[in-house]
């Protein structure tokens, strides 16, 4: 009964014709939708390396850096990598794109694992981690529209520290940790950094949540998806060049930016209504976000049961259980093996996968024994 | 003379691959292939090849197994190990002495449900010429 309504959603429908029709064009094996999971990830790969190059030349300060002729700030060394640097502007519209790239998959992640109700139960902690992966992502992405250091940056620099002097309590000190200080100063800069930076390095421990209770996750797409979505990239460098706008003038007071609408979204918010309004906007559809798996009321999984005097111990439904639900223990004193198979239940999908691991019997789902299986192949074979 | 029963072809199906809902009855009797009989389970990786020879042994003609297309299924794995399994690329695997001829392995999504139907009558028909070769020895 769960399955017919599950069905009979659209948009699941929607989804399995989608993925249908990929199929007839790349064949399953190139189908994006199947590796739906490791193309942010791949895009993160790619941010983390375009990053790499950027930081190379990267200075993160207002004023003059080194009291030399020139002025030397954050700006002009973006400048300078864009206008100087062999394939500079290349790697900075890599890095600018990929950004926008990864938000995008993550749309067509959460999309998927949504609509084909793969989020709930035993997957609830990739969600929640998932939802935290987001924020996390949006906010670094930010961070990185700061640290070029042009009309914008500063724009949004006030804007941000506008938004937490709003929240109560916490919002001062919210502010000067932000900018580093009481007011903007060469220390703001440095800090965007090691929180653009830093940040980026925690996704990493995020992911490895967002991983744990998964047995060998798909986390990097076929070679020939990956060319694809560094050509798509490559293509939008070459067709939009990323251009620098004008340098930020902390006495001047810009009003107007262009906006990204993968990253800057909250900043067009804020200016739609008060700031009160506006966070309560955005922990609220936070909590309604991470609140999802538990919308449906789900059944209880009915985890697989292991046969204490069958299982010997051969740890197959341990190398096998896609949800790492199978733990080896010693096995009690007077056995004749030395190990014994233990399902963790809150892990355990009820999907009998180590049920077809098995070649003694030695493990059951409790609704559907495997007795009772082969019975019934048994008398629909006569 | 000894009247020869009929004999059945066994589908072992993911309850998630192709809807057949609509083309069995009750019984699992496919509406336009009355000899196959379908089983299903909640997902392919269940599907011991213990229970694909146990098909074999008690008189099945053949055996086909379905799960989703390879890299859809539901808990992740699970078509990916039938099929490693069914292949002897991961343990535990078919016995050797189970006749490959007549075991056949498809992936499909569930609106593919013609191409399963036609695909099943292909294997009844191949199940009907490797019959009468075997039996014309």
């Amino acid at each position: 009964m769960v399955m017919q309504k599950l069905y009979t959603d659209p948009l699941n429908k929607v989804t399995l014709w989608l993925e249908h029709w990929t199929n007839v064009v790349a064949t399953s094996k190139y189908n994006p939708f199947y590796y739906h999971g490791a193309l942010p990830q791949f895009y993160l790969w790619v941010l983390f390396l375009s990053g790499l190059l950027l930081f190379a030349y990267y200075i993160p300060t207002i004023d003059n850096a080194y009291a030399s002729d020139r002025l030397i700030n954050a700006w002009t060394s973006v400048d300078y990598i864009t206008k100087t640097i062999p394939f500079g502007a290349v790697f900075r519209g890599i890095h600018r794109y990929a950004g926008d790239a990864m938000v995008l998959t993550i749309l067509l992640h959460i999309a998927r694992v949504w609509f084909t109700d793969r989020y709930r139960q035993y997957r609830w902690v990739q969600w929640v981690s998932g939802v935290v992966l987001l924020l996390a992502v949006l906010f670094i992405g930010q961070t990185g529209y700061y640290l070029v250091w042009d009309e914008r940056s500063l724009l949004l620099t006030r804007m941000t520290v506008s938004a937490f002097e709003a929240l109560p309590i916490i919002g001062q000190p919210l502010k000067e940790w932000f900018i580093n200080g009481k007011e903007i100063t060469n220390l703001t800069l440095s800090n965007y950094l090691f929180i653009h930076i830093g940040l980026s390095f925690t996704l990493l421990f995020g992911l490895w949540v967002h991983y744990v209770r998964m047995a060998r996750p798909v986390i990097t797409p076929p070679p020939v998806v990956n060319y694809v979505l560094v050509a798509i990239i490559l293509g939008v460098v070459a067709m939009f060049p990323i251009q620098s706008g004008v340098m930020a003038q902390l006495t001047q007071t810009p009003t107007t930016f262009e906006i990204d609408w993968f990253y800057l979204w909250p900043y067009w918010l804020m200016t739609k209504m008060s700031l009160g309004f506006f966070w309560l906007l955005m922990i609220g559809a936070t909590a309604l976000l991470t609140a999802v798996p538990w919308f449906v009321r789900s059944k209880p999984v009915e985890a697989a049961e292991v046969v204490l005097t069958k299982c010997t111990g051969c740890s197959l439904c341990d190398k096998d259980c896609p949800y790492e639900a199978i733990e080896m223990v010693p096995a009690p004193a007077g056995s004749r093996f030395k190990l014994l198979a233990t399902v963790k239940t809150y892990r355990c999908s009820g999907c009998g996968l180590c049920v077809g691991a098995c070649a003694f019997d030695a493990i059951d789902l409790p609704n559907l024994l495997d007795s009772d299986v082969t019975n019934q192949i048994k008398v629909a074979a006569q | 003379m000894v009247e020869t029963k009929k004999k059945t072809v066994i589908t072992l199906i993911c309850e998630r691959a192709v809807d057949l809902d609509r083309e069995m009855d009750e019984k699992g009797v496919l509406k336009d292939a009355p000899d196959v009989r379908v089983i299903k389970f909640p997902c392919s990786g269940m599907i011991q090849p213990l229970m694909v020879e146990a098909a074999l042994k008690a008189g099945a003609e053949g055996v086909i197994v379905c799960g989703c297309q390879i890299g859809d299924c539901y808990y992740r794995e699970g078509n990916k190990m039938i099929r490693e399994r069914l292949l002897g690329e991961r343990p535990p695997g078919l016995k050797k002495t189970v006749d490959r001829r007549r075991v056949v392995a498809l992936w499909l999504s569930r609106l593919q449900t013609k191409r399963f139907i036609s695909e099943a009558k292909e294997f009844v028909g191949h199940l009907q010429t490797l019959n009468s070769i075997t039996e014309g020895k």
